[in-house]
């Protein structure tokens, strides 16, 4: 490299760093905390969602420095391997759902079976009918669930984890700004209702909203999310099984 | 709260090995979410240095799937031709499964004295 001598320092401290998990990790959670900052200022509004606004930056910090992402995503492991933990941790939220609950257990699990199926059936009728590349398709499958357990279960049909998770998040806020308006036009007005609802539909985002809005739709909406997400992770590989030998 | 990271990583980790030697089909972490769950029902209560590690990682839950959904710039060629497909196929997808959970709700659930409605 022909770079003057006084420049070569910060030359080889920018080699260092940029394949240093330190990078990932600090880039992660700096952009993270940037989308947290951004959510409290718009008066936490679905669309400016933490995981976008971090999505943003991290990929056009990459494209930027043209780091590869697979040097990204070995530094950024360690925020990654706590998924798995984050996902046993949703039983402490589900099980305060599960607390508020009061003999309805039967009519809930047949909303989830009801709104999961729709949310699959709906996704894959659309996609198909738009010709889109056939590659999509598995991921819409994982998506109808909550990000960390749909991620679970792409690995389990071949899906794309990344897909899934892109997708997951956008379908939690597309439901999370639109959902009131669609619960009001059906005229479904018990906060239980509603909270349930936009838990099993848009999962986290969705269940976030709903805790804002009314505390009972709240411990409904997680109760939604995370009997959806158990019931997915059984069922949807089954599902997946069963229609390629169908084929 | 290390503790309480404790009482996860074991839940995890029961997960994981009934998940490799019974239920190959279920991924791990989901079959530690249902013990936990079940544990607690039977507890009848949250412990409270489980209660606080498990709130802060539940709160910033999106922080974790950061790392995998970054690999988007890999796809970004193939969803900018299928881009409308997807957003299409997202917002029917999200509206109609909202649309009958809350109806399935409405037309099957008893209404109850105390159940509060939106105005």
């Amino acid at each position: 490299m022909n770079m003057r001598p006084d420049q070569a320092p910060i030359v080889e401290i920018w080699v260092y760093l940029s394949g240093s998990p330190l990078f990932a990790l600090t880039l992660t959670l700096a952009a993270y905390s940037f989308g947290v900052f951004v959510y409290e200022r718009s008066g936490k509004h679905p669309m400016a969602n933490p995981v976008l606004v971090a999505l943003l930056i991290v990929t056009a910090a990459l494209v930027g420095t043209e780091i590869p992402y697979k040097t990204y995503f070995e530094g950024a492991q360690f925020v990654h391997f706590l998924l798995g933990t984050g996902t046993v941790a949703l039983a402490v939220p589900i099980y305060a759902g599960w607390r508020s609950l009061r003999g309805r257990f039967g009519v809930l699990m047949l909303a989830v079976f009801a709104g999961g199926l729709t949310s699959i059936a709906t996704g894959v009728a659309v996609l198909t009918l738009l010709e889109a590349d056939q590659s999509f398709l598995l991921a819409i499958y994982a998506k109808s669930v909550t990000a960390p357990i749909g991620m679970g279960i792409a690995e389990r049909i071949q899906a794309s984890p990344t897909l899934t998770a892109v997708f997951a998040v956008t379908t939690g806020i597309l439901g999370a700004v639109f959902g009131r308006f669609i619960l009001n036009a059906a005229g479904v007005s018990a906060w239980w209702q509603r909270g349930f609802a936009l838990g099993v539909a848009s999962h986290g985002i969705g269940t976030s909203r709903a805790m804002s809005v009314h505390p009972v739709a709240g411990a409904y909406a997680s109760l939604g999310m995370g009997l959806h997400g158990i019931a997915g992770a059984v069922l949807i590989p089954l599902l997946i099984q069963a229609l390629m030998l169908l084929r | 709260m290390i503790n309480g990271l404790l009482q996860l990583l074991v839940f995890q980790v029961l997960g994981e090995l009934a998940s490799k030697m019974l239920l190959p089909s279920i991924p791990g972490p989901v079959i530690g979410l249902v013990l936990l769950l079940g544990s607690l029902i039977a507890l009848g209560s949250i412990p409270p240095r489980l209660e606080q590690v498990a709130q802060t990682i539940v709160q910033h839950l999106g922080l974790l799937f950061i790392p995998t959904s970054a690999g988007i710039i890999m796809f970004l060629p193939m969803l900018r031709e299928n881009l409308g497909a997807i957003v299409v196929a997202l917002l029917i997808s999200v509206a109609a499964s909202i649309a009958v959970t809350g109806l399935v709700l409405k037309w099957l659930a008893g209404e109850r004295a105390d159940d509060e409605h939106a105005t």
